[in-house]
């Protein structure tokens, strides 16, 4: 567990284990996160996300280990340690029949928040997530994006330590999702601790300081994307397509220092390289030369999805 | 409080916006009590056709005119005499002139009063029905009471009585009546006529559905994904458990207040003590709510609460007389005593009879005991839809 040495942990979670009969959903899960850090729990369906999330925000007890919120034990019958958190489920969980307005205005009052403040606030949070103007509306009359924002704008509003965010992006259109990140970049700017749970690579990396595999209940590895990446032993692919000689060329491309390895055909190259974009110019040269007539050219990085297929051996979207 | 406060408020609010809770707590019984009132309310009321009885009476005869005034003073039955002589009675009776016959025999009243047998002879019609039916029941009682007279007289007479004072004790023993007089009572829920019944028991049915907007409303709510976020709010878990259970109460009380006062209006009918009547109205209510706790850990989705519901509904609400008033013996009525809408019933026909809230303790015992059963039972069922 690495966390910033600066700021103590506003979550800590301890080898966390959770049971549903003969399956174990979450097995010895830890982690911590700071204030102002953002990290995310990237995993497949069914990887035990959610789970760990139902715990984390007190839903569901564990059956084995801790969750500490703001130095307080998180259980189901907690009250303290809940009002430091803002959870935003995965389902939407807003009430069809009552406007945005009052949606904001019943869960503020639950956290605790009332008269003036309570006012001045749900204005703030509906100018935040751009429905302002349709404050006085029913929500049931809203589209997907809208109720997603205010499902957003329910966990923002009394503006918690920790920001719990289950798949906040899951059948939302690309504006709305765009929008949805921007706000909780901003969030995690202002200081904000976000655990940010997701099955989508680029949204992890985008948002994410932190980042824990979690795959079959138990987390596979965790850092900075970086540090993920060097997992797979930080080489890039480059992937040559044409026609001519290409075992000439394979046998000239291995003699460069940056290839590690050539894979061949008839009509294709594919390189391991370290540092894929400096070395490119040389590859093509020396295919060039080597009599290839090249008709495309490929680079491909290491990512995410290159770490879980290393750690996991199957793809992230399984 | 503020807590438990606001949800209650919020839930009440959306269930009043959607209206539903209007319909069938409100609406639907009314136009069935209506419905039911229009089928059912007629069926009571029989009404008799009138009838013609020919009369062959001795000019003469002292108490032969009895008879035929008493046959004139039937209430609710239009008697015609026709007075013809002895050997037509029949005639006239067999040509359907005349529904029934009597013949009363040369001497009769000089017989009774002595204290002497005879006999009057009745004939009945074809196709004459009810209203004959009638008409000899009013005969055989006056003739019983001649009778009485008769062997009171007899026995006067074997006491050796003069003459004179013979006939003075046949005509007293005729004046006083019978000596034991049989009253009709009501059982307590008896004491309820048809449309009180039908409202009362309306009433009792959709309570059972209207409570269940608000202790249902936790399967809603979990379906929705708001069960969730509201455990994540900081508050105790049985704090929404406790909202759902007041919403339910409050929506209970409000729909069996209104639905028996306006219900009342409509079909004339009076409960009785205001205060009684809301004592049992706060019991039943009390009752149907704990009810909806072991449905709601029971089902796990909206439809199977609904599904559960409704039999549940139907079941306590017939068996409590929702359509008509059930009755049995035995184990199967001791059974029935326990259900609460039956006990709520009962206790309305307490009230409406004049009973007050010290006469409530077997129905209001019933409910609160029922309630308490349910709940403890809702503690002990596994909540089946509690996996989040």
């Amino acid at each position: 567990m690495s966390i910033q040495e600066t700021q103590a942990p506003v979550l800590v979670v301890r080898d966390l284990v959770r049971r549903f009969g003969d399956l174990t959903a979450v097995d010895g899960v830890s982690f911590a996160i700071a204030r102002g850090e953002t990290f995310g729990l990237l995993g497949p369906n069914g990887a035990g996300k959610t789970t760990t999330i139902s715990m984390v925000a007190g839903l569901i007890p564990a059956d084995a280990g801790t969750v500490t919120v703001g130095g307080e034990q998180m259980s189901p019958r907690s009250v303290a340690p809940k009002r430091l958190i803002g959870l935003v489920p995965q389902d939407l969980a807003i009430y069809p029949e009552l406007t945005a307005r009052e949606n904001l205005t019943f869960f503020g009052r639950l956290q605790g928040i009332g008269g003036a403040a309570l006012k001045s606030r749900v204005e703030e949070v509906l100018s935040l997530i751009g429905l302002g103007e349709r404050a006085k509306e029913a929500t049931k009359n809203f589209s997907g994006g809208m109720k997603r924002r205010l499902n957003i704008g329910i966990g923002l509003l009394h503006q918690p330590e920790l920001l719990i965010l289950d798949e906040p992006t899951v059948g939302v259109d690309p504006q709305s999702r765009n929008s949805i990140l921007e706000s909780v970049e901003a969030l995690s700017g202002e200081g904000m601790a976000v655990l940010y749970t997701t099955h989508y690579m680029e949204e992890a990396e985008r948002l994410c300081d932190r980042i824990a595999i979690i795959d079959s209940g138990t987390v596979q590895a965790e850092g900075t994307r970086d540090e993920l990446i060097r997992l797979t032993g930080g080489v890039d692919h480059i992937r040559l397509e044409g026609s001519g000689d290409t075992a000439a060329a394979a046998t000239l491309l291995r003699e460069l220092p940056a290839v590690q390895a050539v894979d061949a055909d008839r009509h294709s190259l594919v390189l391991t390289v370290r540092d894929a974009p400096t070395a490119v110019a040389g590859i093509v040269n020396g295919a060039t030369n080597a009599g290839m007539s090249l008709a495309d050219v490929q680079i491909s990085r290491p990512d995410l999805e290159s770490v879980f297929l290393h750690l996991t051996g199957k793809a992230l979207r399984d | 409080m503020r807590q438990l406060l606001t949800m209650t408020a919020s839930d009440l609010r959306q269930r009043v916006r959607d209206r539903s809770v209007l319909i069938f707590a409100l609406v639907v019984p009314l136009a069935l009590m209506y419905v039911f009132n229009l089928v059912f309310g007629g069926m009571t009321e029989i009404e008799l056709e009138p009838v013609t009885v020919a009369v062959a009476a001795p000019a003469e005869d002292e108490l032969a005119p009895v008879l035929e005034d008493v046959l004139t003073q039937v209430d609710g039955l239009d008697v015609t005499l026709q007075e013809v002589p002895a050997d037509q009675v029949r005639s006239v009776v067999d040509a359907g002139e005349a529904g029934v016959g009597v013949v009363v025999p040369e001497g009769f009243g000089a017989a009774v009063m002595q204290g002497e047998a005879v006999t009057v002879q009745v004939i009945e019609g074809d196709g004459t029905g009810l209203e004959a039916g009638v008409v000899i029941s009013v005969l055989d009682g006056v003739l019983a009471q001649l009778t009485a007279a008769t062997v009171t007289a007899t026995a006067a007479a074997g006491s050796g009585l003069p003459p004179e004072q013979l006939a003075e004790i046949a005509q007293a023993s005729l004046a006083s009546g019978p000596p034991l007089e049989v009253t009709e009572g009501q059982a307590a829920d008896e004491q309820l006529g048809p449309a009180a019944g039908l409202v009362a028991g309306q009433t009792g049915l959709f309570l059972l559905f209207t409570v269940g907007f608000g202790v249902l409303g936790l399967v809603t709510e979990r379906e929705q994904g708001t069960l969730a976020r509201l455990h994540a709010m900081p508050m105790r878990p049985g704090l929404i458990i406790a909202a759902k259970g007041l919403v339910s109460f409050v929506l209970g009380v409000v729909a069996t207040s209104v639905l028996l006062t306006v219900g009342g209006l409509l079909f004339g009918v009076s409960f009785g003590s205001p205060v009684a009547v809301a004592v049992l109205v706060v019991c039943v209510v009390a009752a149907a709510t704990s009810l909806m706790f072991i449905i709601a850990r029971v089902a796990r989705t909206a439809e199977q609460a609904g599904i559960a519901q409704s039999i549940v509904a139907l079941v306590l609400g017939i068996a409590g007389g929702a359509f008509f008033p059930i009755t049995g013996t035995g184990a199967l009525a001791q059974v029935l005593d326990l259900n609460p809408i039956a006990a709520f019933t009962r206790g309305l026909g307490i009230t409406a009879g004049g009973g007050g809230v010290a006469d409530l303790g077997v129905p209001v015992a019933i409910m609160l005991g029922f309630g308490v059963v349910m709940v403890l039972v809702s503690r002990l069922v596994p909540d089946r839809g509690a996996a989040l």
